[in-house]
C-alpha cells in the first residue's frame, strides 16, 4: 500500500496538471463543437453535428486543411534535407564548423512572430527587397502579393528559421554512428556514396523517424508566422487551419464551428504524426532484417 | 535518438483508468461549471476604477487616450479610468476572451450592437442625453440605444492628388464611375498610378466605400432586400467587381499591391506617386499631418451613370462606445460615456485626432476637413455599409469575407467567382 | 545504438564531405550569407530613416546612421522592455523548475514499471504534443477562471508547464531507460525511498537530457505568443518581450523606423546571450537526444 501511494506521489501531480489543462479542455472543445456557440450568449443550442457537416462543405476551410498538409508536407521535407545536408557539412569540430552551426541555428533564437515581422519588412511589395529592385529600375517581385508566391515564401521562411535545430539534431545523431563500421567500410573500400547509404543513414534512422515527426507536428499548427508574415493573404491563400480556426472563432462569432475545425485539426495531426512513425519503425526493421 | 518504449502488457490495467475517469470527470465538470455565466452589473460608488477596452491605431496611440480621459479623472477625484489595448489582433477578438475569463472591461470602444453584442450591453434607451448625439437613431437596435459615439466619418471619398490631374489633363473630379476610369486612363497616361490600394483590409474597404452611392441610389432599402431575400450581395455588387476587374488587367491599380498595408499605401499616395486613394474621412489627419507636396483634393465617390450626382454618402459612427450590462461601476461607466460624447472639449479632440465629423464643430476644420464636411452636408442621404449597424446589417464576419473575396480579383479570378464565393458564404450564414 | 553510452568526443569523427575542401567551404560562406543578411537588414535598418531603409537598405553611410529611432523605440512608454525581460525570464525559470519537478517522477515510475497502464499513461502524454494549444484557447479560459487562475502568473505559468510535459516525459522516460535499473536497486536495498532514489541516484544521471529539455522550454516559453497574450490578457498589466514586440509593432508595420529598433531591442539580448554560451547550448540540445 505505502508503495502504491510512493508511485501515485510520483504520477498524480503530473498527471492531475495535464488532465485539467488540457484534457479538459480538449473535451470541452468536443462539446463547443456540437454548439452553435457564437462566444457571447449564455446558452449556446445544441446543434449535434452540423458543425461538422458544414465543415465538409467549406470551401475555405478544406483550402486551409490543403494549405496546411502542403505547408507540413513540403515543410518537413525540406527540413530534413537540409537538416542532414548540412549536417553533413558542419560536423567536426573546428572553429569554423563552430561559427557555421550558430549561423544556422540562430534563427531558432527568434520567435515566429518576430521572424514574420522582419521577413515581411524585407519582402513586402515595398519592402527592402523590392525598395532596392525598383531604386535599381527592376521590376517588383509579388513575394506576398501573389498567393503562389506567397505560400512559397511562407514555406521558405519556415524553413529558414526552423532547419538549424534539424542540424543539430542530425549532428547528434550523427555522433552515434558506429565508428569501427564506418572504418570497416572503409577498409572494404566502400565509396562515399556506398558508405553514407549502407552505414550512415541506417544508423540515423531512429532521429530521422523523430525528426519528421517533430517537423510535422510543429508545422502542421502553423500559425504566428502566418499572422506576422502574410496575414494570411492575399484573398486568404495562406489561411492554416490553426489561422482560420481563431479567424472564424472571433471574426465570424462562430466558436462552435472553430472548434469543431479544432477537433478535426488534432485528429488528423495524431493520425499523421502515428502513421509517420509507423511507417518509419517498419522501415527500419526493414533495414535491420 | 529517444528509442520507442516497447514493453511486456501488463496483468493489472484496472486502476488507473478507473482514477482517470474520476479526475476527468472532475475536472470536466469544473471547466463547465465556470462558463456561460450571465451577470447582471451593479450601480457601483462614486469612486473607483473604470476599466475601458479601445481602439489603438497610428492616429490613436495608448498615450492619447490616456490623455483623454485625464480631465475626466481630474473632474471626479477617486476615479481612475484604466485605458486597455487590445491583446488579440483588435478589440473584436479581445472582447470574447475577456468576457469569457469573467474579466470583462466596464466600457468598450469601436464595436457597435448587432444582435450578438446587445445581450451583453447596457440599455441607455433612457438616458436624454443620448438623443442629441451622432447617428443614435440609425444605430438604435429594435429601438433600444446601446452604443453613442462622438461624430461621424465620412466613408465613399476619394482623395486624390490636384497636380497630377492637372498635368493628365482632367479638368473636374469625375461625377459618375465611367468619367472615373477614363480619368484613370489619362493618369496612367501621364504616369501616374491611377488608384492606390493595398492588401490588409483596405482592399474590400476601399470597393465597399466606393460602391455606397451607387448601390444606395440603385436600391435604397438594400440592407433589407439582402436580408429578405430578394437580392444577392454579389450579384448586386458585380458590376462594381467587373469595372475593378477592368482597372486590374488595365494596370489602373497596382497589380502586386496586396504585398502592401495600410500606412504603406498612404505613404505611396502622400509621396504624389497615385493619382487618386480611397478612403474613410479619418484619413484627413493623416494628410494634414504629412503635408503632401502636391494640391490634395477630395470628391464624393462617383455613382453610376445616369444617377444623380452625388449620391448618398456612406456614414459610420465615430468612436463608438458601449457600456458592458456585467459592470460593477455602472453609474460611473455611463457618466465617462456621457462625458466622451458630449464634453465639448473631449468631443473637439476625439474629431481632430481622428478625422472625425459632428454638427456644431465645424470651426476648426482644416481646409481639407472642411471639404469633406461640404461633401458629408450635400449628400442627400447618409447610408449604412458593409456590416452596418441597427436595422441595417449584414452577418458579422462580412467585412473580412468580403474583402477576401475582393482581393482574389487580383489573383486572377474573375468577377463573377467573387460575386459567387461571397453569396455561398451568406448563404451560409442563414 | 541504443544503450550504447556516447564517449564526449570534442575530436573530428565523420567527415564524409571533406575532401570536397574549398567547395564545401564556399557553399557554406554563401548559406550563411543568406542567413544573416536579414540579421543585418535587422541591426542596419534599426539606425536609418524610413526612407533610407527603403531607397539603400544594404547601405552603411554614416551619416544616414542615426540613434534617434532606437531611442524613441527604448523609451515606448507602451512596451518597456526591462519589464518584458523581467517578466518573461521570470516565466521561464518557473515553468522549467516546474516542468522537471513533475515530469521527472512521472517519466522515472513509467520507465521502470512494465504494466500496461503505465505504458498507456506515456500514449496519452505523449498524445498532448499532437494539441495545437493555440486553438484551445476559449477552453482554457473556461478552465483557468474557474481554478481562478485567470490572468495570473501561476495560471500561466501552470499551463504553460503543462505544455512542456508531453516532449518532456517522452525524452526522460526513454532517457531513464537506459539508465541500468541495478544502480537504483542497490540503493532501494539500502533503505532509500523511492523518492529519495530518484532525486539522489537517477536524477543526477539524467541531466543531458534536462539540459536539452530546459533548452528547448526555455525557447518556447520565451517565444511563445498566443497563450501568454489571451492568457495574461490586457487587464494583468503583464506581457512577455514577444506580446510585447506585438503590441508595440502590430499597428506600425510599416513605419520601420518603429518596426526594426523594437524589434533589435527584443532580440539583441537572447541573441548575444545565445552567441556567448552557443556551445552549450548547441551541445547541450544534443547531449539528451543521442541516448534512448
Amino acid at each position: 500500500m505505502r508503495a502504491r501511494l510512493t508511485t501515485l506521489s510520483m504520477v498524480g501531480p503530473a498527471l492531475v496538471l495535464f488532465v485539467v489543462m488540457l484534457v479538459v479542455p480538449v473535451c470541452l472543445s468536443l462539446y463547443l463543437s456540437l454548439t452553435d456557440w457564437d462566444g457571447y450568449s449564455a446558452n449556446p443550442a445544441f446543434v449535434g453535428l452540423k458543425n461538422y457537416v458544414s465543415l465538409t462543405h467549406s470551401a475555405e476551410a478544406i483550402r486551409a486543411g490543403w494549405v496546411t498538409l502542403l505547408i507540413a508536407a513540403v515543410g518537413t521535407v525540406l527540413l530534413s534535407v537540409f537538416g542532414l545536408g548540412f549536417a553533413l557539412l558542419v560536423n567536426g569540430a573546428s572553429r569554423l564548423n563552430a561559427f557555421f552551426r550558430i549561423v544556422l541555428f540562430y534563427p531558432h533564437v527568434l520567435s515566429a512572430l518576430v521572424v514574420g515581422f522582419l521577413w515581411s519588412a524585407v519582402l513586402g511589395t515595398s519592402g527592402v527587397v523590392n525598395g532596392w529592385l525598383t531604386s535599381k529600375g527592376a521590376e517588383v517581385l509579388p513575394f506576398l502579393s501573389d498567393p503562389t508566391w506567397a505560400l512559397a515564401s511562407l514555406i521558405a521562411v519556415l524553413v529558414w528559421a526552423g532547419f538549424g535545430v534539424n542540424v543539430v539534431l542530425y549532428l547528434a545523431g550523427l555522433q552515434t554512428v558506429s565508428k569501427d563500421l564506418l572504418e570497416a567500410a572503409r577498409i572494404d573500400g566502400a565509396s562515399k556514396r556506398q558508405t553514407f547509404f549502407n552505414v550512415t543513414l541506417p544508423a540515423l534512422a531512429p532521429v530521422v523517424t523523430v525528426n519528421l515527426v517533430l517537423s510535422l507536428v510543429t508545422l502542421l499548427k502553423t500559425y504566428d508566422l502566418v499572422v506576422s508574415l502574410t496575414g494570411g493573404g492575399p484573398a486568404g491563400s495562406t489561411q492554416t487551419a490553426a489561422y482560420l480556426i481563431l479567424w472564424d472563432s472571433f471574426h465570424n462569432n462562430a466558436l462552435g464551428f472553430g472548434s469543431a475545425q479544432s477537433v478535426v485539426l488534432m485528429v488528423i495531426t495524431a493520425g499523421l504524426a502515428l502513421t509517420v512513425a509507423r511507417l518509419r519503425a517498419r522501415a527500419d526493421r526493414g533495414v535491420q532484417a | 535518438m529517444a528509442r520507442s518504449i516497447r514493453r511486456s502488457p501488463g496483468r493489472n490495467p484496472r486502476r488507473t483508468p478507473g482514477l482517470l475517469t474520476a479526475v476527468v470527470i472532475l475536472a470536466a465538470a469544473a471547466g463547465c461549471g465556470g462558463g456561460f455565466s450571465d451577470d447582471k452589473g451593479a450601480a457601483g460608488d462614486s469612486t473607483g476604477e473604470v476599466r475601458m477596452l479601445v481602439n489603438i491605431t497610428p492616429n490613436l496611440t495608448k498615450s492619447y487616450w490616456e490623455g483623454l480621459v485625464k480631465p475626466f479623472e481630474d473632474a471626479n477625484p477617486g476615479v481612475d479610468v484604466k485605458i486597455e489595448a487590445p491583446t488579440g489582433s483588435g478589440v473584436k477578438d479581445t472582447l470574447p476572451q475577456l468576457l469569457a475569463a469573467g474579466n470583462a472591461p466596464d466600457v468598450v470602444e469601436t464595436l457597435m450592437a448587432d444582435k450578438v453584442l446587445a445581450p451583453q450591453m447596457l440599455d441607455l434607451t433612457d438616458q436624454a442625453w443620448t438623443k442629441d448625439t451622432p447617428l443614435v437613431e440609425q444605430a438604435s437596435l429594435d429601438g433600444k440605444v446601446y452604443t453613442v459615439g462622438v461624430g461621424q466619418q465620412a466613408q465613399s471619398l476619394v482623395f486624390y492628388n490636384k497636380d497630377a490631374f492637372a498635368k493628365a489633363g482632367i479638368s473636374a473630379p469625375p461625377k459618375d464611375l465611367d468619367e472615373l476610369t477614363a480619368a484613370m486612363g489619362k493618369l496612367k497616361a501621364a504616369g501616374y498610378l491611377p488608384l492606390q490600394t493595398a492588401g490588409d483590409y483596405v482592399t474590400g474597404l476601399q470597393l465597399l466605400q466606393l460602391s455606397n452611392p451607387s448601390i444606395a441610389t440603385k436600391y435604397p432599402d438594400w440592407y433589407q432586400q439582402i436580408s429578405s431575400k430578394q437580392a444577392k450581395v454579389g450579384e448586386t455588387m458585380q458590376p462594381l467587381l467587373e469595372r475593378y476587374e477592368s482597372w486590374i488587367k488595365n494596370g489602373y491599380v497596382d497589380k502586386n499591391a496586396l504585398g502592401l498595408k495600410d500606412v504603406g499605401a498612404q505613404t505611396n499616395f502622400l509621396s504624389g506617386k497615385a493619382g487618386m486613394y480611397i478612403m474613410g474621412s479619418w484619413f484627413v489627419r493623416t494628410a494634414d499631418d504629412a503635408k503632401p507636396t502636391f494640391d490634395l483634393g477630395v470628391f464624393a465617390a462617383p455613382t453610376e451613370k445616369g444617377q444623380p450626382s452625388p449620391g448618398p454618402q456612406g456614414v459610420t459612427m465615430a468612436a463608438p462606445y458601449m457600456v458592458l450590462k456585467s459592470t460593477k461601476q455602472r453609474d460611473l461607466s455611463v457618466k465617462l460615456v456621457q462625458w466622451l460624447v458630449t464634453d465639448k472639449t473631449a468631443v473637439q479632440s476625439q474629431l481632430a485626432q481622428d478625422g472625425n465629423f459632428r454638427k456644431g464643430y465645424t470651426d476648426k476644420l482644416s481646409p481639407l476637413g472642411k471639404q469633406v464636411q461640404d461633401i458629408l452636408d450635400q449628400a442627400p442621404k447618409h447610408v449604412a455599409q458593409g456590416e452596418g449597424y441597427g436595422a441595417n446589417t449584414l452577418p458579422q464576419g462580412f467585412n473580412g469575407e468580403w474583402n477576401k473575396a475582393v482581393q482574389s480579383l487580383y489573383t486572377g479570378k474573375s468577377a463573377k467567382d467573387v460575386a459567387t464565393r461571397i453569396d455561398s458564404w451568406m448563404g451560409s450564414k442563414s | 545504438m541504443s544503450a550504447l553510452r556516447m564517449p564526449r568526443v570534442a575530436s573530428v569523427q565523420f567527415k564524409p564531405f571533406k575532401a570536397k575542401g574549398w567547395g564545401r567551404i564556399t557553399f557554406l560562406v554563401v548559406t550563411s550569407v543568406l542567413m544573416l543578411v536579414p540579421m543585418y537588414l535587422l541591426i542596419t535598418s534599426a539606425f536609418k530613416s524610413q526612407q533610407d531603409i527603403l531607397q539603400h537598405p544594404f547601405s552603411l553611410a554614416p551619416d544616414q546612421l542615426t540613434t534617434e529611432y532606437l531611442r524613441k523605440a527604448a523609451t515606448n512608454p507602451d512596451f518597456n522592455i526591462l519589464k518584458g525581460y523581467a517578466v518573461t525570464i521570470l516565466f521561464v525559470v518557473s515553468v522549467n523548475v516546474l516542468s522537471v519537478a513533475l515530469a521527472g517522477p512521472v517519466s522515472y515510475v513509467i520507465a521502470r514499471r512494465s504494466e500496461r497502464r503505465y505504458r498507456m499513461l506515456l500514449l496519452l502524454f505523449v498524445a498532448g504534443t499532437f494539441i495545437p494549444s493555440q486553438v484551445l484557447v476559449i477552453p482554457v479560459v473556461y478552465t483557468l477562471k474557474f481554478l481562478g487562475l485567470m490572468g495570473t502568473i501561476p495560471g500561466f505559468v501552470l499551463f504553460e508547464t503543462t505544455l512542456t510535459l508531453p516532449f518532456s516525459i517522452f525524452l526522460y522516460a526513454g532517457y531513464i531507460l537506459t539508465i541500468p535499473a541495478s544502480l537504483d536497486e542497490a540503493a532501494a536495498v539500502d533503505g532509500a525511498g523511492k523518492h529519495r532514489v530518484f532525486w539522489s541516484i537517477v536524477f543526477p544521471l539524467m541531466k543531458p537530457a534536462v539540459v536539452t529539455m530546459v533548452i528547448l522550454n526555455t525557447f518556447s516559453v520565451w517565444n511563445d505568443f498566443v497563450n501568454p497574450q489571451i492568457i495574461l490578457g490586457p487587464g494583468s498589466g503583464l506581457y512577455t518581450v514577444t506580446t510585447g514586440v506585438y503590441a508595440a509593432v502590430s499597428q506600425y508595420s510599416t513605419d520601420y523606423t518603429v518596426v526594426f529598433p523594437t524589434l533589435l531591442l527584443a532580440v539583441a539580448p537572447l541573441l548575444v546571450v545565445f552567441v556567448l554560451l552557443q556551445r552549450h547550448v548547441i551541445s547541450g540540445l544534443t547531449a539528451g537526444a543521442t541516448k534512448g
